[in-house]
């Protein structure tokens, strides 16, 4: 439940903005669906629809593929400033 | 005829001419196997999420093209040979919906290429969207 009150059920993002398709290489798109750790977060806390979060996640795969985005960060690697990749 | 979509990383040890070099010797390779080129981007050198081969950076390239689906194979083929490329991927864009996307994607990288020169022209015929490309390679770097 502690998850629950932290992130408030919202709309979908994508929608908002009439997001017709997620580009990999678009990072400002993908990061609404990541998590500190560059985890997909799921539907439930981040409140996008089915569509765009089957889209996000092939992007965001895609994109981790190609070395834009990490596939995990742990305490072994570990990014400087996270905030440096998505700009 | 299909639209693809190639991103490729060249390795950081390289020159400036050598990076220049691969990235001509990729789009030779399209042109030679009957694909056209539509746009290719240059995202210059960036610092990569996790290491590859010890490399800490790579230069991004994608190109945009049209080509027969047995041109793929070659490709990543001879991509996988080369020792200077680090990472590539090809996508495919077949649906309508995404088929648009593309020519959007297409029209953008033309117009950022194309802008200190002729900011109005969208489209470029095939054959031009190739040469002036590999010109400001640098000045995005």
């Amino acid at each position: 439940m502690a998850e629950r009150r932290k992130f408030k059920k919202r709309y979908c993002r994508y929608c908002e903005q009439k997001v017709e398709f997620i580009d990999y290489k678009d990072l400002n798109l993908l990061k609404f669906s990541l998590s500190e750790r560059f985890k997909i977060m799921p539907r439930r806390l981040t409140g996008n629809c089915k569509r765009h979060q089957e889209m996000v996640t092939v992007a965001i795969k895609r994109a981790r593929q190609t070395a834009l985005i990490p596939y995990i960060v742990d305490r072994k690697n570990v990014i400087d400033n996270p905030f440096d990749l998505i700009r | 005829m299909n639209h693809y979509e190639t991103l490729f990383v060249v390795k950081p040890t390289l020159t400036d001419e050598e990076t220049k070099a691969q990235i001509e010797k990729t789009i030779a390779i399209i042109t030679d196997n009957g694909g056209e080129i539509v746009a290719v981007d240059d995202m210059g050198m960036r610092k990569l999420a996790y290491p590859v081969e010890k490399n800490e950076r790579g230069y991004y390239t994608v190109v945009y093209y049209r080509a027969p689906a047995t041109l793929i194979a070659e490709l990543e083929r001879q991509m996988r040979y080369n020792e200077e490329i680090l990472k590539f991927m090809t996508v495919k864009y077949t649906r309508k919906k995404e088929i648009e996307q593309f020519d959007k994607m297409v029209a953008a990288t033309n117009q950022k290429q194309h802008a200190p020169v002729e900011p109005k022209q969208k489209e470029t015929p095939v054959s031009e969207a190739a040469e002036p490309a590999a010109e400001p390679a640098n000045k995005e770097a």
